[in-house]
């Protein structure tokens, strides 16, 4: 498994060179292994695509290139473990989205068959990044892929389900967005008010690293 | 003792709390947040012998004016904006006192501590706002900040002449050349690319904010082939395909496709994140 050391606190380790099952199966085995058995002096964590980021307390691991062997059999073996259970998470969407026609027209389909194929693929949660709980959700059908807008729009209300390039994803804040917005879920992505009722900060999130995500289409358009 | 310690007059133009940030949530997209100078932000509390991470005021730029609404003593440490009062040092306030922040100077952010620290209801385990993504408050007009009156608090001995030593006050209008390590990209660029990134002096863009920083300057070489996103630190030099570069800072996503040249050394930070549009910045290698 090849490293970097990313500053005098972190370290960045590539798990596999592209994304599908078997980086998305590692990513779900270390997320599992690492939250449940936390590692000495790990402030933060962060898996993502093909890669996990380890950033130390400098105070209890001062140096963490010397723990680059330790780290990595640790990997090793997370990813040799049975991950968890897989969790697919559905979500309704209704697809009405202002971008719909432009993704119809740039993948020469119908807007029924780019529906039909954005909500019959099971995405996998790679990532999540950008703001709090969007995920970035992969794999989309390469016949979906759409290249973003030229100019982001400045303001896209939380909840829109867009295809951005490669991927695809949900937005759950109103946030400056350039992704195509084919749709919108009632669904909150994020509720901090869920975590203060839970005392768990987790809970704030609907969509975790490693889990799966299906789309259900709610009436047409 | 009443919580209520500062009214807030004018925020200026940013009036905030920070404390150390919301840790361990990277992987669900949030960022850490938290002061953007971290030595200012520490220095201030620690004179008043507060916990370095307790809740602090950060203020960006220019404009704030806060009056005591009773006796109270503070520190104020950060960037210039020609304060009505001294700076780095401790100061008891009595109620009706007004502080102002009337014109920048040198620096982006000043911090005001009190004693004891200030209090707000946190939101995922902190209270540090983070506009981006709309987590924390913003003070406007007319806004109450409540000190921490649960504890009953002691003034540590002898603090009413308390100072930060004259080498730890900075002077941010004389930035030092900043230490930068090598990024996870950094062998992917070439060696022209790295050269010109080092040896070009670079000037900050009036487009910075808590997101991230921009620099502008001749372009250099982007990296060639793409990169599979990954996750970013705070301080990740980002080399975009114009091949000017942006700095991720602590309101900036955690995960990210832009191949990252250099991470600034922590305890430089703070002189990348005082440094004020226009102002001219160097960079070397740790």
């Amino acid at each position: 498994m090849r490293w970097v050391p990313y500053g005098p606190h972190a370290l960045l380790f590539y798990f596999a060179d592209a994304v599908g099952e078997d980086a998305f199966r590692k990513v779900r085995a270390i997320t599992a292994d690492l939250e449940l058995h936390p590692m000495k002096g790990l402030i933060d964590f962060i898996p993502s695509f093909t890669s996990v980021l380890l950033h130390f307390d400098p105070s209890v691991v001062p140096q963490p290139q010397l723990h680059v062997l330790e780290c990595s059999a640790r990997l090793k073996s997370a990813m040799l473990a049975k991950p968890p259970e897989l969790e697919t998470k559905s979500i309704p969407v209704h697809y009405d989205g202002p971008d719909l026609k432009r993704v119809a027209d740039h993948t020469k389909l119908s807007v029924a068959e780019v529906i039909e194929r954005h909500s019959r693929t099971i995405y996998k949660v790679y990532a999540l990044g950008f703001a709090p709980g969007f995920a970035y959700l992969g794999d989309l059908e390469p016949r979906l892929h759409t290249p973003r807008l030229a100019t982001p729009r400045a303001r896209v209300p939380a909840g829109s389900v867009g295809i951005g390039g490669e991927h695809t994803g949900i937005y759950p804040l109103d946030t400056p967005g350039g992704w195509n917005l084919i749709g919108r879920t009632p669904r909150v992505m994020f509720d901090p008010s869920r975590a203060e009722t839970s005392g768990n900060h987790q809970d704030a999130f609907l969509l975790h690293p490693g889990d799966c995500v299906q789309f259900l289409p709610q009436g047409r358009p | 003792m009443n919580p209520e310690v500062l009214y807030v007059m004018d925020p200026g133009h940013g009036c905030h709390l920070q404390d150390r940030g919301r840790l361990g949530l990277k992987r669900f997209g949030v960022p850490s947040g938290g002061p953007m100078d971290p030595h200012a932000a520490e220095w201030a509390n620690q004179l008043l012998g507060n916990p370095t991470d307790a809740p602090i005021l950060e203020l960006a730029l220019q404009g704030a004016k806060l009056a005591a609404l009773q006796a109270v003593w503070v520190a104020v440490t950060g960037a210039d904006a020609t304060a009505n009062l001294p700076l780095w040092r401790v100061l008891r306030l009595d109620a009706d006192d007004v502080m102002t922040f009337s014109k920048n100077v040198s620096g982006v952010w000043t911090y005001v501590a009190v004693e004891g620290g200030f209090v707000d209801t946190p939101v995922l385990g902190s209270v540090s706002t983070s506009p981006r993504i709309r987590l924390g408050r913003s003070f406007n007009r007319g806004s109450m900040l409540r000190r921490n009156s649960q504890h009953s608090f002691s003034m540590p001995q002898g603090v009413a002449g308390r100072m930060a030593p004259i080498a730890e006050q900075r002077n941010y209008a004389q930035p030092p050349s900043i230490r930068i390590w090598p990024g996870p990209q950094w062998d992917r660029f070439s060696a022209t690319a790295k050269e010109a990134f080092l040896h070009h002096g670079w000037t900050l863009s009036p487009r910075s904010d808590r997101t991230g920083y921009r620099l502008e300057g001749k372009p250099i070489a982007p990296m060639l082939g793409q990169l599979i996103s990954e996750p970013v630190m705070v301080g990740s030099i980002q080399i975009p395909p114009d091949g000017l570069p942006i700095v991720t800072l602590n309101d900036g996503p955690t995960v990210g496709g832009y191949p990252k040249i250099g991470l600034v050394d922590p305890a430089d930070l703070p002189w990348l994140t005082q440094a004020r549009p226009g102002q001219r910045l160097r960079f070397h290698l740790a």
